[in-house]
């Protein structure tokens, strides 16, 4: 934790950030669909899917397709890894900030 | 994002403590009112027990209506403990208002009082309480024990006084619960 000093380049984009913190308001153990997801964050289904594309390949989300046809529907959910990685995220950005307010505040 | 997201994916608690609240404060309100002064009593009119499930019924619709569409999309943990709750309460409910008038010449009027009347607040509490446990929450914690205290306390009392207690002890809990709610809410988003 204290080793990190980059900010993880892919929760960073502003998209996929927005992604992580909707899912991480859910408890654990539970999962949102993905037309819900879309609806709350207002974006394409395409430039949903590539996003969620992006963060299953590093292993923060988990997506399931249950059902077909008519029925078919997908849930997503943040894995393990991807509430630690958004926690990580949220520290190290956290600290960048504090020592730029408190490179700011010192005495030239 | 968050405090929108949480919005959003979350039932407003003071929105559906203020339902109950009013609820309980009318509703046992007008049955008190009604037995207020029954000298031998006789139990709540038929008005004021019109008025309790017209009320009760506006608070289920309304809650329903805002939880399912706060809820649609969310499936999982929650959803499963939320059928549990439900289910816990509709039960136990039902079983009150089917035991209720088959014991009714049975036991005395103010056995009765105490089963009817502070029996559905007791299992409020009770459900508050199964709630806190599966949500590992603690506000819904005190509401259920207070509730439950509140019901308990009623074995002591007089038919009109324990309507008088369900009212004002019941319902201003669940009222003081959406103020202290809403408040929270404001600082916290």
């Amino acid at each position: 934790m204290a080793a990190e000093t980059e900010l993880d380049p892919v929760i960073h984009a502003p998209t996929r950030l927005r992604v992580v913190v909707t899912l991480a308001t859910l408890r654990d153990g539970d999962s949102l669909s993905f037309t819900r997801l879309q609806d709350l964050l207002g974006l394409t289904p395409g430039n949903l899917i590539t996003h969620l594309r992006k963060l299953e390949d590093a292993g923060y989300v988990t997506t399931v397709k249950t059902g077909s046809g008519v029925t078919a529907r997908t849930s997503v959910s943040l894995s393990q890894q991807g509430r630690e990685a958004l926690n990580t995220y949220a520290a190290v950005l956290r600290q960048l900030l504090d020592s730029a307010s408190t490179s700011g505040t010192s005495p030239h | 994002m968050p405090a929108r997201a949480r919005k959003e994916l979350f039932i407003s608690r003071p929105i559906v403590y203020t339902a109950w609240g009013l609820v309980w404060l009318f509703g046992y309100g007008a049955m008190w009112l009604s037995v207020r002064g029954q000298h031998p009593y006789t139990g709540p009119s038929g008005v004021s027990i019109a008025v309790v499930f017209v009320l009760a019924a506006f608070a289920i619709a309304a809650v329903l209506v805002i939880a399912s569409k706060t809820v649609a999309g969310i499936d999982g943990k929650s959803t499963r403990d939320r059928r549990i709750i439900g289910s816990t309460w509709a039960i136990g409910y039902l079983t009150l208002l089917i035991v209720a008038p088959v014991i009714s010449n049975s036991v005395s009027t103010r056995t009765l009082a105490f089963i009817s009347f502070a029996g559905p607040v007791m299992l409020a509490g009770l459900t508050y309480i199964l709630a806190s446990v599966l949500g590992r929450d603690r506000p819904p914690l005190a509401l259920g024990a207070w509730l439950v205290i509140v019901g308990a306390s009623c074995a002591w009392q007089a038919p009109a006084a324990i309507l008088a207690t369900c009212a004002l002890a019941g319902g201003g809990a669940f009222l003081l619960m959406a103020v202290i709610g809403t408040r929270l809410r404001t600082h916290g988003s």
